[in-house]
């Protein structure tokens, strides 16, 4: 019982933490925030919803290296429309997510034929196919250039990106933690630790990893549709090995196991280099240190980092307290 | 006859595994398939359930053929199992274990689960009562909030059992339930078959440890895939082929 009202206070302090956040991003822009600062944020708003994206196709246990595909396939697919035939963005856009979605469950069932690390290289086969179908069609895509002069969803200001970015990503990040803390996140979680124990019990386990994969791409695709007619221009690089590579690592130096962790992850690995833009040829060592501090001293990723500081502040008090207890229990008798 | 198993064979490579086996198993009966190590009876289990698929002939579950369906037709079907070895989700508690074990009665569709729809609601909370319940019945109510595979071994064979009930199945198949197990757990377990038996279910069950054949209405002998014996519990003890058998594998060991 009282654990039980501790985790509810618990859970009512994150909550309101999060409104607090999400209130002063909303009023970002008021407060006099600049452009160029806006703009990062755009960008971080971005990928994080890809970074989260790709973490929920990793609690079916999949990870994938090759997930800026799936952000390609929409982006490009709602330029071309929005640029060539001239459709609105707000049309083009949803059937970009509706295409990236079709095609993904589409290569969902033969990939999820092979697991693990067979299925990471296939993501990565994968990735690096789909830039190839991007040379291949570079009448439209402009093969290695790009695609410029994408239509735009606002006019030239950032202000209405702003607030259209933070609400795709508040609402991106709302379904994903209700799917995950929903019966479907536990049937992947299930998956991902025994595909045997889960179809004993009835789970048709391929499925469910194709439905993981599915449902990731649908959000990798919202991310996409967004850059595209943000940045309005797309080239090979955009979304090339390297970022798919990045976004894994936003994911892990966040914390994979937390919900929060791609969010910190994304956030501190994008900002941070802005910030430090007088540095700017040290951001690859500040990017490294970052990583090795992370990777040998904070098991959970920097979201896991107030849990681990708890802990130590709380561990010498409890010790105390357990001598302290011991020395009385010695003396009783 | 609930199941029934006609000349199921099973060539791995050069190795047959399981040769010929035909055998029955009715509603109601816990009967006992042993054999010494190696004989083929996990081999067996994976046939059935579906987890490999026979190289020749038949399973059929309630009338219905369902030889090289997959596992979770199987489950849906009416069969639940434990594994001998890793049988559970390691990460998730022992209560965790049990409710996302309540996978298939109810069933909660995608969208329903997304929107936390009354019914899905509903579903949920019938599946934690009744986990509640699997939980108390097998003992392991005050380990509910323990990680799995922070179980000691019995516990965590005892978990496989709820896991499997949670299935609510016509035919419980268990795979060494008593393996590792301390004299009071094993008294413990044979109690809660009887129990399981009691609510009308039908039990198939491997089992190196001879105390089992007190709970078995009958018992299948194996060796080398290939029935030896098979009969009531008294006919299988006298049998001289299965007193060979595992007096050989003493003999080896
Ligand atoms: N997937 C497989 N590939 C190749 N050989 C296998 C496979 N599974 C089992 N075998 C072989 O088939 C034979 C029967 O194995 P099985 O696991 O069914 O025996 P068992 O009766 O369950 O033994 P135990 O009492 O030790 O659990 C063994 O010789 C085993 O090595
Ligand atoms: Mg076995």
């Amino acid at each position: 019982m009282h654990t039980e009202s501790l985790k509810r206070q618990r859970r009512n302090i994150t909550i309101a933490a999060i409104c607090v956040v999400v209130g002063l991003l909303f009023a970002l822009p008021q407060l006099g925030l600049s452009v160029y600062f806006m703009h990062t944020l755009i960008g971080v708003f971005i990928w994080i919803i890809v970074a989260n994206s790709l973490r929920l196709l990793g609690l079916s246990g999949q990870g994938s290296i090759g997930h800026a595909a799936f952000m390609a396939i929409g982006a490009y697919t709602s330029a071309i429309l929005a640029k060539f035939l001239g459709w609105s963005p707000w049309i083009t856009m949803p059937i970009g997510v509706l295409v990236t979605v079709v095609v993904g469950f589409l290569v969902a069932v033969p990939f999820t034929r092979v697991r693990g690390i067979y299925f990471t290289m296939v993501s990565l086969f994968f990735g690096i196919g789909v830039l190839a179908v991007n040379q291949v069609f570079n009448k439209w895509t402009g093969g290695y250039s790009g695609i410029i002069s994408i239509p735009r969803l606002f006019a030239y200001i950032k202000t209405p990106y702003y607030y259209f970015c933070l609400a795709l990503m508040v609402i991106c990040l709302l379904i994903m933690y209700r799917l995950e803390h929903s019966r479907i996140g536990l049937t992947w979680k299930a998956v991902a630790q025994s595909y045997s124990v889960a179809s004993s019990i009835g789970i048709n386990e391929a499925w469910q990893r194709i439905l993981c994969l599915g449902v990731s791409c649908f959000f990798a695709a919202i991310a996409g549709v967004a850059y595209a007619h943000y940045y309005v221009i797309l080239t090979q690089e955009t979304f090339s090995f390297n970022t798919s590579i990045n976004v894994f690592v936003y994911m892990t130096v966040g914390g994979a196991g937390l919900f929060a962790g791609p969010i910190a992850g994304t956030a501190v690995l994008l900002i941070i280099p802005e910030l430090l833009r007088d540095l700017r040829e040290y951001v690859p060592f500040i990017y490294a240190a970052i990583l090795l501090i992370v990777l040998f001293l904070m098991p959970q990723g920097l979201a896991g980092l107030p849990a681990q500081l708890w802990q130590l502040i709380k561990r010498p008090a409890r010790a105390k307290r357990m001598a302290s207890e011991k020395e009385v229990g010695e003396r009783a008798p | 006859m609930l199941l029934d198993i006609h000349g199921l064979t099973k060539n791995f490579g050069g190795l047959i595994a399981v040769d010929h086996l035909s055998m029955s198993v009715g509603e109601g009966q816990i009967v006992g398939l042993i054999g010494p190590n190696g004989a083929g009876k996990t081999t067996v289990f994976n046939l059935i359930t579906g987890v490999i698929r026979p190289s020749a002939g038949k399973v059929e579950f309630d009338g219905k053929d369902v030889t090289g369906k997959s596992p979770h037709i199987l489950a849906k079907s009416g069969i639940g199992r434990t594994f001998q070895l890793t049988p559970l989700f390691t990460d998730f508690t022992t209560l965790e274990n049990v409710v996302a074990s309540y996978y298939l009665h109810p069933r909660s569709g995608f969208w329903d689960s997304l929107f936390n729809t009354p019914k899905y609601r509903h579903n949920e909370a019938y599946a934690l009562e009744q986990s509640l319940k699997i939980l108390d019945m097998v003992g392991l109510s005050k380990v509910k909030d323990e990680r799995a595979k922070n179980l000691p071994h019995g516990y965590q064979k005892m978990l496989g059992i709820a896991r499997a009930l949670a299935v609510q199945p016509r035919l419980l198949m268990l795979d060494e339930p008593l393996g590792g197990m301390n004299t009071d757990e094993i008294t413990f377990t044979m109690d809660i078959m009887a129990k399981v038996r009691g609510l009308g279910m039908t039990i198939l069950v491997i089992e190196h440890n001879m105390q089992i054949l007190d709970l078995c209405d009958r018992v299948v002998a194996i060796n080398f895939g290939q029935k030896i014996g098979e009969g009531s519990v008294k006919d299988i003890r006298n049998n001289p082929d299965v007193i060979k058998a595992y007096l050989g594998e003493q003999n080896v060991a």
